[in-house]
C-alpha cells in the first residue's frame, strides 16, 4: 500500500515537474523581455543577476520620440478598418454560405481555404506590380486592400462556421413574422451568434496587426507599420536592444486584453472548425 | 401559407441571399482571385523589374526550378522546418494540454500564461529570440558561464540555426493547438475515464486507448492547419537568419522573396510562389473535405 502511494505521488510529482518545465519554457523569454526593456546601455551585457536594480525607463522615453507612436496608429487604422470592411462585406455571404440552398458551396469552401493558405509571396508579387502602377505603394487605401486579402477569407470562413450551427427555425419564425431576410439577419441572427462575431473580428484584427510581409513590401515611409518600423532599431553594425525590447512590448501589449477578454469566444470559434 | 405563396417566398430568399452574397463575391475576386491568376500568368512569362520581358511565354520557369539547386535546397530546408517544428508544437501543444486537464486540473491561473506567447505577434517572436540566440546578450549563455559552460552559438551554425527557428516557432505557436485540444478534450466525457479505471486501466493507459483515439480528428486538423501555416515561414527567417549561413535556412517562401525583391526575377518569383500554392491547395483540399465530414457529424 505505501509502495503504491509512493509510486503513485513520484508520477504526480513528475507531472507536475514536467508542467512547471512548460510553463517555465511558456513564461520565461516574455520576463527577459520585459528585464530588456528596462535595461540601461551601459548594463546590457550584463547577466541581470549581478545588477538586478540597474534598471531605467529611458528606453520607453527613447521610443516615444521615434518614428515608432505613428507605425503603431498605421497598425490599429490599417488592420482595425480591413477588419471592419471584411465583417460588413463578410458576415451576410457568410450568412447566406450557411443557410441558402444555393449551389457551389463546396467549391466556395475550398476557394477560401485556398485563398487563407496561398503562399503571402504569390499574392504579393501581382499586388506589387498592379500599386506600382497605380500608384497604391506606400498608401493607406493599398495597404487596406492588402490586408483585406487576408481578413476577408478568414471572416468568411469563420462567420460560415458559427452559422451554421444557428439552427433554421430561428430565422424561419423571424420569416413569419414579417421580417425580411436582411433584417432576420441583423436583429436575430446575428445577436444569437455574438461570439462567433466577436471571435471572427478579433481574429482578422489579429491576422493583419500580425503581418510583416505586405507591409514590408509595399510601405516606405509615411504608412509603415509597427512590425516593419521595428526593423528600423537594427542597423548594419549596431542594434538597439533596449528600444527592440520596448517595441515588442508595445506590438504586444494591445493584443493581451483582446485575449484575455475574447479567450473563450475564440476556442469556440477555433473549436467550431474542428468539432462543428 | 399555400404552396404558391412558399414558392414565391423562397424565390424571393434565394435573391436576397444572391445579394447578401455579391459583395463578398466581388471583394474576394478582386482582392484574392486577381492576384492569384496574376502570379499564375507572371509565372509564364520572363518578366524582370529591371530588364522588363522579351514577350515569351511558357513553361520555363518550372523547368527551371527542378534544376536549381538553390530552390531543391530551399524544399529541404522547408520540409525540416515544417516537419520537425508541427511536430514539436503538436506534441507540446497536446501534452499542456492534456496535462492541464488530467495534471493540474486546478492551475486555473496558468492556462493564461500558457497562451500568452500566442499573443506575441510573430516579429516579436523573431526578434525575442534573436536576443536569446545573440551570445553576448543571452540569459541562457550567462547563467552556463557561471559554472564554465560554453553553451554552442546556434545561428551560426547550419543545424542550430534550423533548431532556432523551431524553437521559436514552436514557442509561439504550440497555444494554438493546446487552445484547439482543450476545446477538443472538454467534449469528451470523464465517465470514459472512470470506466477504465474501473476496468483496472493505468492512466498512461487510459490516455493512449481512450483520450488519444477520441482525439484524432482535432490532431488531424490542427496538424494540417499548421503545416500549411509553415509552408509561410519568413519573419522568424528574415529576422533571425536572413536565410543563413550559407543557404541552410533559406526556405521556399523565404526563397521566393529572394528572387523576386533581391534579384528582380519577378516571374520565376511567381513560379516558386505557385509551387508553394499547388502544395497548399492539395493539403487544403484535404482539410474542407475533412471539415465538411466532421461538421456534418
Amino acid at each position: 500500500m505505501d509502495d503504491k502511494s509512493f509510486a503513485y505521488r513520484a508520477k504526480k510529482a513528475s507531472g507536475i515537474a514536467m508542467m512547471l518545465a512548460f510553463l517555465a519554457f511558456a513564461v520565461l523569454p516574455i520576463l527577459w523581455v520585459l528585464i530588456l526593456s528596462l535595461r540601461p546601455a551601459t548594463a546590457l551585457f550584463e547577466p541581470i543577476w549581478e545588477s538586478p536594480t540597474n534598471l531605467t525607463f529611458d528606453n520607453f522615453r527613447g521610443i516615444a520620440d521615434s518614428g515608432f507612436p505613428r507605425a503603431l496608429l498605421n497598425s490599429f487604422l490599417t488592420a482595425g478598418i480591413a477588419t471592419i470592411l471584411s465583417m460588413i462585406v463578410g458576415v451576410p455571404a457568410a450568412f447566406a454560405l450557411a443557410k441558402s440552398r444555393l449551389r457551389g458551396k463546396f467549391v466556395a469552401s475550398w476557394v477560401l481555404l485556398l485563398l487563407r493558405m496561398a503562399p503571402p509571396v504569390g499574392f504579393v508579387i501581382p499586388l506589387f506590380l498592379i500599386y506600382i502602377n497605380a500608384g497604391l505603394i506606400d498608401t493607406y487605401p493599398g495597404l487596406i486592400m492588402a490586408y483585406m486579402t487576408l481578413t476577408l477569407p478568414l471572416v468568411v470562413w469563420s462567420m460560415w462556421t458559427t452559422f451554421a450551427q444557428i439552427p433554421n427555425e430561428l430565422i424561419e419564425s423571424a420569416l413569419m413574422d414579417g421580417a425580411s431576410l436582411a433584417k432576420a439577419l441583423v436583429l436575430v441572427v446575428i445577436p444569437a451568434a455574438r461570439p462567433g462575431v466577436v471571435a471572427a473580428a478579433i481574429l482578422g484584427f489579429l491576422i493583419a496587426w500580425n503581418d510583416f510581409f505586405f507591409a514590408l513590401i509595399i510601405t516606405r515611409g509615411s504608412t509603415v507599420t509597427a512590425p516593419v518600423s521595428i526593423m528600423n532599431f537594427i542597423s548594419s553594425d549596431s542594434v538597439d536592444w533596449g528600444s527592440i525590447a520596448v517595441a515588442a512590448i508595445c506590438v504586444t501589449l494591445p493584443i493581451i486584453p483582446v485575449m484575455v477578454i475574447a479567450n473563450r469566444y475564440i476556442v469556440q470559434s477555433l473549436s467550431g472548425a474542428v468539432k462543428g | 401559407m399555400t404552396t404558391k405563396a412558399a414558392g414565391r417566398a423562397s424565390a424571393e430568399s434565394t435573391r436576397a441571399y444572391r445579394n447578401m452574397l455579391l459583395p463578398a463575391l466581388i471583394a474576394v475576386t478582386a482582392f484574392g482571385i486577381v492576384p492569384l491568376m496574376g502570379m499564375f500568368a507572371l509565372s509564364l512569362t520572363d518578366y524582370n523589374l529591371i530588364k522588363g520581358s522579351s514577350g515569351h511565354f511558357g513553361l520555363d520557369n518550372f523547368f527551371r526550378l527542378w534544376q536549381d539547386r538553390r530552390f531543391v535546397n530551399s524544399v529541404y530546408v522547408l520540409a525540416a522546418l515544417s516537419l520537425l517544428g508541427v511536430a514539436f508544437q503538436v506534441v507540446l501543444g497536446t501534452a499542456v494540454a492534456v496535462g492541464l486537464q488530467k495534471i493540474v486540473p486546478k492551475w486555473k491561473f496558468a492556462r493564461s500564461l500558457f497562451l500568452a506567447p500566442y499573443a506575441v505577434p510573430h516579429i516579436a517572436v523573431a526578434l525575442v529570440w534573436l536576443s536569446i540566440f545573440t551570445p553576448t546578450l543571452s540569459p541562457i549563455n550567462a547563467f552556463f558561464d557561471l559554472f564554465g559552460i560554453t553553451v554552442p552559438t546556434m545561428l551560426t551554425s547550419q543545424n542550430g540555426a534550423i533548431a532556432a527557428i523551431v524553437i521559436a516557432d514552436t514557442w509561439a505557436t504550440y497555444p494554438f493547438v493546446m487552445l484547439l485540444i482543450l476545446a477538443a478534450l472538454n467534449g469528451i466525457s470523464d465517465d470514459l475515464d472512470e470506466a477504465s479505471a474501473l476496468d483496472g486501466a493505468s492512466r498512461i493507459q487510459s490516455f493512449f486507448y481512450i483520450t488519444l483515439p477520441l482525439l484524432f480528428p482535432a490532431l488531424l486538423m490542427v496538424t494540417l492547419f499548421r503545416f500549411i501555416d509553415t509552408l509561410k515561414h519568413f519573419p522568424l527567417i528574415f529576422v533571425m537568419t536572413k536565410g543563413g549561413p550559407g543557404r541552410s535556412t533559406q526556405a521556399t517562401n523565404f526563397y521566393g522573396y529572394v528572387q523576386t525583391f533581391q534579384n528582380s526575377n519577378v516571374s520565376y518569383g511567381a513560379a516558386i510562389a505557385v509551387f508553394l500554392f499547388v502544395f497548399a491547395a492539395i493539403v487544403s483540399f484535404y482539410v474542407a473535405r475533412l471539415n465538411v465530414r466532421l461538421t456534418n457529424g
